[in-house]
């Protein structure tokens, strides 16, 4: 009853609309097909996902790669040592920038330190995409049940709920970033290993505590749009159970805009933690593409590749993501039919 | 003395720096390095006679030169000033001191000549006391004459370590008549009369010292030796000064900017080390590293008359080298680098110097951001190049400076039976250069392969100095990434009273200087000796001394000895390095036109 209701909403035509997908209809297909059906005919979308698909590949099989191209992150055993690989300024003895391309290192020797560029980008991504999707689903679960509960409960509950979003957008976030950073070196003053795996948790814990607020208070709003619907109202008239009206009557309904929100975090996600190491406010010991960039941006000029590799990654994936983003929401919305 | 930054280089003076033909194809300059065989007497030169005013040959009045730099000031107010950058940009344009250093072109130094003083201070027969007769006539930029009481006011007030915390005074408790009266702490310096300086009449102040103090006229530019008005608040005397100099504060924005325009009262006639060709100076403070440089090796418009303090970073060097070859200035430096293993905890010297063969020194110099063979050399000595009495001698570890041998390194270690010996040090997980948590890895990895075991302390920046001069901190070895010392003045004098001789820490709760908390009577007692030489025997025995303590109780692990490589833009003439304080020779600049 509710799916078929639902359906009715996502398909009831708006007053000039060409019914191009009468047959859709027909056959039943769920709004989510739909939107799936779109979004394999948009062009940029493909691309995005096809860019995607090779990034999160080349994340998840890092160690493999790694291992076959004989190439390795800093301190791992293998690397290289920076006093033999780099000359009296710092600059690699073989490869960019002064010397032609060296298969054993595609993307060069890091300056200074002598990593090879290849090794640390892909863990790299890898850590800024694990970071990106941890956070935003986090924040998902988050802000989809506290803008559920809000929502839904009317009266006190919505109230002090509504007022915890609040007090969490008003809260100043840099500021926080800024009072946590040291303590969680404090506390872990004498543990390096503890400091690496804190600073790391702590940064998505810190990203998660500021990213679910916007996504609740928009649950928040559809559910109170929604529950007002006859659906919802006959639902409740014949006694279904509050648990299967939230998740099986409401939650369906809210598919689209938690895709869409979701796509746009992701990316945001990995664009607030460059910002936040850039700031030096970040992890420390585990390469994310914010440390890449940081340790890289004196180079703009004397070692171009060494930085713009780093942000050709930071620039690929949010651009992906959030051109999926945009091919998603086009794709569930019912209103912007192409 | 201390700095700043890592990359604020100083200079030792009368360095020669040879510079070897750069590779031509490609790669960047290689085999740059400082020929320590030809370094000078760093500032030993002295010209009691010297006369104002002082000419540079085809240098013309006005334009306005602006100095960019990284860093900022310590401190403008002269009781507290203690920085090297900070001194001589105190010593050239503001504060007339009692003596002071000139650029001396003949030799590529520094020599010390009169200022505020007709001579430069008259002893009596073993140096515990000092006459200074002042110059007559010599007004501050209020119009007030420089009286012997009101140098006396400031060098008094310099004492008071509670409110002038870097304590460039330092050296007046150890030797002045009174000086006891600070030590403890329960004195209250400021307005009370320390018996060990006077002034007898207008002209005429006199030091009185408890122990010979040869080095007196030497240490006597510090501008704490300037005059300061009645009353000057500690709080706020900084945001303006009286100047004594040939400029006066425009404008003052702590960290951020200092404008200097002409001081009327100033008279070239009675100054022996100063020019004041430009009409005005503009000082812009932290700014990002790299677009000082980018700024530097542009050269474009009001850039051309621009200038840095600070050093050019290693990895713009070759970018320099091939661009603004003519426009790089380099010296050498009165600064070693060292680790301070901790006296009393690390008792076995043995031990020591396995941290000495197993520090990671050509990737530290890379890490750390410097050029080795500019601006960082790798060296055993605890005096450097240019400090009278300088001699070489052979590395106590048995292999060449900078050499890392692990293998050495475990072997002593298992003489020693302390395979697993822990070594504790501090780090800053934010560190505002970043470098921090790279030397943490990197010391890691090098003490852990020698056979030690390493615990690393993080320590937010903003309490880092403060933990590590603490000194019951639970770490035994003490290391900043640039930590080291810097001469105050040329002389074995600044190095092994401040840094090796016992400080009663347990009682005071500091050890001063002596970061390694080196105690040994013997040491002790020779220094005292040496100090109560005639001065011309005392650059001999400092050095027979240097090799002594490094031979036989290996105190320090000496990581490097410093270098300055600066730059200035196309229209700035009389940029050199000032070989006492590693910065630019500001007396002598002037705008091309």
């Amino acid at each position: 009853m509710s799916l078929s209701m639902a359906r009715l909403e996502a398909e009831t035509p708006e007053p000039g609309d060409v019914p191009v997908e009468k047959s859709a209809a027909i056959v039943g297909k769920s709004p989510t097909q739909i939107a799936l059906g779109r979004l394999r005919k948009d062009k940029t979308a493909v691309v995005c996902i096809a860019v995607l698909v090779v990034v999160i590949a080349l994340a998840v099989l890092a160690p493999v790669i790694t291992s076959i191209l004989d190439i390795h992150e800093r301190r791992e055993p293998g690397s290289l040592n920076a006093a033999e690989w780099t000359d009296q300024f710092g600059y690699p003895v073989t490869g960019p920038p002064y010397y032609g391309f060296d298969p054993n290192h595609p993307l060069g020797i890091s300056p200074k330190e002598a990593n090879d560029n290849l090794a640390r980008l892909l863990y790299g991504v890898r850590n800024s995409l694990f970071i990106g999707a941890v956070v935003a689903f986090s924040a998902l679960l988050i802000g989809t049940t506290i803008g559920l509960a809000a929502g839904f409960s009317r009266g006190w509950l919505d109230r002090i709920l509504s007022f915890v979003i609040d007090l969490f957008l008003a809260f100043p976030f840099f500021f926080f970033a800024m009072a946590l950073s040291p303590i969680i070196g404090n506390a872990f003053s004498q543990n390096d290993v503890g400091l690496a795996v804190a600073s790391f948790i702590g940064l998505i814990i810190f990203l998660i505590i500021f990213s679910w607020m916007s996504l609740a208070r928009l649950v928040r709003g559809q559910v109170i749009s929604l529950r007002e619907r006859e659906f919802i109202l006959a639902a409740e008239v014949i006694g279904v159970p509050m648990r299967r009206v939230l998740f099986k009557e409401l939650l369906p309904n809210l598919v689209a805009p938690l895709v869409v929100w979701f796509s746009v975090a992701v990316p945001t996600a990995v664009a607030l933690e460059v910002a936040l190491t850039l700031l030096g406010l970040g992890v420390s010991g585990t390469p994310t593409l914010g440390l890449l960039v940081q340790e890289a941006r004196g180079y703009w000029d004397t070692y171009p590749l060494y930085l713009w590799t780093p942000v050709g990654a930071v620039v690929v994936i949010t651009l992906a993501l959030n051109l999926l983003g945009d091919s998603v929401r086009d794709a569930f919305d019912p209103k912007t039919r192409r | 003395m201390r700095f700043k930054t890592p990359l604020v280089g100083i200079t030792a003076g009368g360095l020669m720096l040879a510079l070897a033909a750069c590779g031509s194809t490609g790669g960047p300059a290689e085999d740059t390095k400082i020929d320590n065989e030809k370094a000078g007497a760093a500032g030993s030169g002295r010209d009691p006679d010297a006369k104002g005013p002082v000419e540079i040959k085809g240098a013309k009045e006005g334009g306005s030169i602006n100095v960019i730099s990284s860093t900022e000031l310590q401190t403008m107010d002269p009781r507290n000033a203690y920085y090297a950058s900070t001194i001589a940009i105190h010593g050239a344009f503001l504060s007339r001191t009692l003596t002071q250093y000139k650029y001396d072109e003949e030799s590529d130094s520094m020599v010390l000549v009169p200022d505020l003083a007709k001579d430069l201070g008259t002893p009596n027969e073993d140096y515990t006391e000092w006459t200074f007769n002042l110059r007559e006539g010599i007004k501050d930029e209020n119009g007030d004459e420089v009286t012997a009481s009101s140098i006396e006011r400031t060098v008094e007030a310099s004492m008071d370590v509670d409110t002038y915390g870097d304590f460039p005074g330092n050296y007046l408790i150890d030797f002045l008549v009174g000086g006891d009266q600070v030590k403890d702490g329960k004195a209250e310096p400021q307005g009370v009369d320390i018996d060990g300086v006077e002034a007898t009449d207008d002209h005429t102040l006199v030091f009185k010292t408890t122990k010979p103090f040869a080095d007196l006229p030497a240490y006597a530019y510090f501008p704490l030796f300037t005059p300061t008005p009645e009353g000057a608040d500690p709080a706020t005397y900084e945001d303006k000064i009286v100047s004594t100099g040939p400029y006066k504060v425009k404008e003052y924005v702590r960290s951020k900017k200092l404008v200097l325009e002409r001081n009327p009262n100033w008279d070239a006639e009675t100054d022996p080390a100063r020019t004041a060709y430009p009409d005005e100076y503009v000082f812009d403070f932290m700014l990002d590293t790299n677009k000082v440089d980018a700024r530097m090796l542009a050269d474009k418009g009001s850039d051309q008359t621009t200038m840095t303090m600070d050093d050019i970073n290693a990895e713009n060097y070759p970018k320099f080298k091939s661009e603004a070859e003519d426009r790089i200035v380099t010296g050498s430096s009165p600064l070693t680098a060292y680790l301070a293993p901790d006296y009393t905890k690390v008792t076995d010297i043995q031990i020591r110097k396995a941290i000495g063969l197993a520090f990671p020194y050509q990737e530290f110099y890379r890490t750390a951001g410097y050029i080795e063979g500019l601006t960082a050399n790798p060296a055993n000595t605890i005096m450097p190049p240019g400090t009278p009495g300088y001699q070489t001698y052979d590395n106590p570890l048995g292999v060449e400076p900078g050499t890392t041998d692990p293998e050495a390194a475990k072997k002593l270690l298992e003489e020693a039976g302390a395979v697993g010996y822990e070594l504790k040090f501090a780090w800053s997980k934010d560190d505002p250069d970043g470098i921090w948590p790279k030397l943490k890895d990197l010391y890691t990895d090098a003490f852990t392969k020698a056979g030690f075991k390493v615990t690393s302390v993080n320590v937010p920046d903003a309490k880092f100095s403060d933990f590590q001069r603490d000194p019951e901190a639970d770490i035994n070895v003490r290391s900043y990434h640039s930590m080291g010392w810097f001469s105050d003045w040329p002389s074995g004098g600044s190095w092994f009273p401040p840094l090796l001789t016992t400080v009663d820490w347990k009682s005071t709760g500091s050890y001063g200087s002596n970061r390694a908390k080196f105690s040994e009577p013997e040491v002790d007692k020779k220094v005292e000796e040496i100090l109560a030489m005639p001065i011309e025997d005392q650059p001999k025995a400092w050095g027979e001394l240097d090799q002594h303590v490094m031979e036989t109780y290996y105190p320090w692990v000496v990581t490097y000895q410093g270098g300055s490589v600066q730059s200035h833009g196309s229209k700035i003439g009389g940029h050199k390095i000032d070989n006492t304080m590693g910065g630019p020779t500001y007396k002598q600049l002037h705008v091309l036109q």
